[in-house]
């Protein structure tokens, strides 16, 4: 049973001719690796916005779980989906990097202590716990894309999306990441990797979907 | 066929200018169905108009309020000695509907104009520069400003945040997670827009050029014409009624 399904779907931006998705019918499987690729513009983010449910396809069905997505408010999506934008700033809303990871887990309904066992795990994890106290927005580009999918992660979804992830991390930093991509994958959360970043798909070693003006040109495992 | 952004502006101003001058509800809900035809004639999308009704809510408190505070005219409800609801607080409710209506309404002719036959108008108008440009980075502003509040509110709800059951608990902590991100942007942004201004010369030399230009077409005078023509039929038409 697939867990994210898309029949035939389309969209088109207000204003723009051409779709940005277009009759795109993909099956993504539990605990799947999946990178999608393509030039800028081939629709790839669109795709990642349909299959979380932010935007409504015009033609077409997302379904989650088998189900119409539109079917599930967004909470629930973002406990199933675990979303890093590609702009990592506009997932920042606290006032420090603790606070940050902590918010999910608070409206999880974990206790202080598990929440603060679990912030500082994944903190540390990814080399942050030293920036606990620190402003999100004071990090640099790189940072504040680690402090999101840390955040992300700590809540445990089924799957996670992550759009250019490694638009502003260092050769370093792409290897934690890669590493990092690979012990999630092994516990069973299933990655779908927006990227054009070819080294790091190259190393990524998953299912390949490549787009090109809005279609699946390519599926390949 | 393509209306001068000035002739918009003009018609804008005579609408707006009515609005605020006249008091009487006749008129004003003349005025009123004037600015809807205006706007259909001028294929104002009426989608835009459809937003206008998370404003009805607005206009019905409005009304509410002129009932429970004016208290001439004859009661329609009353709860003892206390006047729920008079005519004359409908009256003056109505009144102030349509008066927002108007405005609102006369704005929307706007919104078919491209910014930059607005900052064009403006030039042409000798509005100065700084101000021409304050209004073009406000008009630019806010769609962005629109995305940035929907993304964040997205992203806080895709970490498990139901706004909908929040609003009984913690409405204003979330709110204000909801704010720093956009306060952030708006500040990031206005300190790279100072900086390519400066390293673009705004202001290194007097006359500023453009690539662009507008000018009045015969069917803008013919327009603006037909404006003078039915601005005198109102004014006259409201001192008759008067």
């Amino acid at each position: 049973m697939s867990l994210i399904s898309l029949d035939q779907v389309s969209y088109t931006y207000y204003g723009r001719k051409e779709p940005a998705v277009s009759s795109v019918s993909l099956q993504i499987f539990k605990g799947e690796k999946i990178a999608i690729t393509g030039l800028n513009g081939s629709g790839k983010s669109t795709l990642a916005k349909l299959m979380l449910g932010l935007l409504k396809p015009q033609k077409g069905q997302v379904y989650l779980h088998n189900c119409p997505i539109e079917k599930y408010p967004l909470p629930e999506i973002g406990r199933k989906l675990g979303y890093v934008s590609q702009r990592p700033y506009q997932m920042l809303f606290n006032t420090t990097v603790y606070k940050e990871i902590a918010f999910g887990l608070k409206w999880k309904g974990k206790t202080r202590t598990d929440t603060y066992r679990l912030t500082r795990e994944y903190l540390e994890y990814f080399d942050l716990w030293h920036l606990k106290d620190e402003l999100p927005y004071n990090l640099s580009e790189g940072q504040k894309q680690l402090v999101v999918i840390s955040a992300v992660l700590v809540l445990e979804p089924e799957f996670l999306i992550l759009d250019e992830p490694t638009k502003s991390l260092d050769k370093k930093r792409k290897k934690h990441l890669q590493s990092i991509l690979y012990n999630i994958w092994s516990r069973g959360t299933g990655i779908i990797l927006i990227s054009h970043d070819r080294a790091f798909i190259k190393d990524f070693q998953g299912r390949r979907v490549h787009m090109v003006r809005g279609e699946v040109d390519c599926d390949e495992s | 066929m393509k209306v001068d952004v000035r002739t918009k502006l003009l018609i804008v101003a005579i609408l707006s200018l009515f609005a605020l001058i006249y008091q009487d509800l006749v008129v004003l809900a003349g005025l009123f169905l004037l600015s809807i035809a205006i706007l259909l004639a001028f294929r104002v999308p009426l989608r835009i108009l459809g937003n206008m009704k998370y404003m009805l809510f607005f206009y019905l408190g409005l009304i509410l309020m002129q009932s429970f505070f004016v208290h001439s005219g004859k009661p329609l409800l009353r709860w003892g000695d206390l006047y729920l609801l008079t005519t004359d607080g409908v009256f003056y409710g109505a009144t102030i509907f349509f008066r927002f209506s108007i405005l609102a309404l006369s704005g929307l002719l706007l919104v078919t104009c491209p910014g930059g036959d607005l900052v064009l108008a403006l030039v042409k108008m000798k509005v100065p520069g700084e101000i021409i440009l304050m209004i073009q980075i406000g008009i630019r502003f806010l769609p962005v400003l629109k995305d940035e509040l929907q993304n964040t509110l997205a992203a806080i709800q895709l970490r498990g945040v139901d706004l909908k059951k929040v609003y009984k608990r913690k409405v204003i902590k979330v709110y204000v997670s909801l704010f720093s991100p956009i306060i952030y942007m708006i500040y990031k942004k206005a300190e790279k827009l100072s900086i390519l201004l400066e390293l673009r010369g705004f202001r290194k030399y007097e006359k500023r050029t453009y690539y662009r230009d507008i000018s009045f077409s015969k069917f803008d005078y013919f327009l603006i014409g037909l404006i003078i023509i039915i601005s005198s039929l109102i004014i006259i038409g409201a001192e008759r009624y008067r």
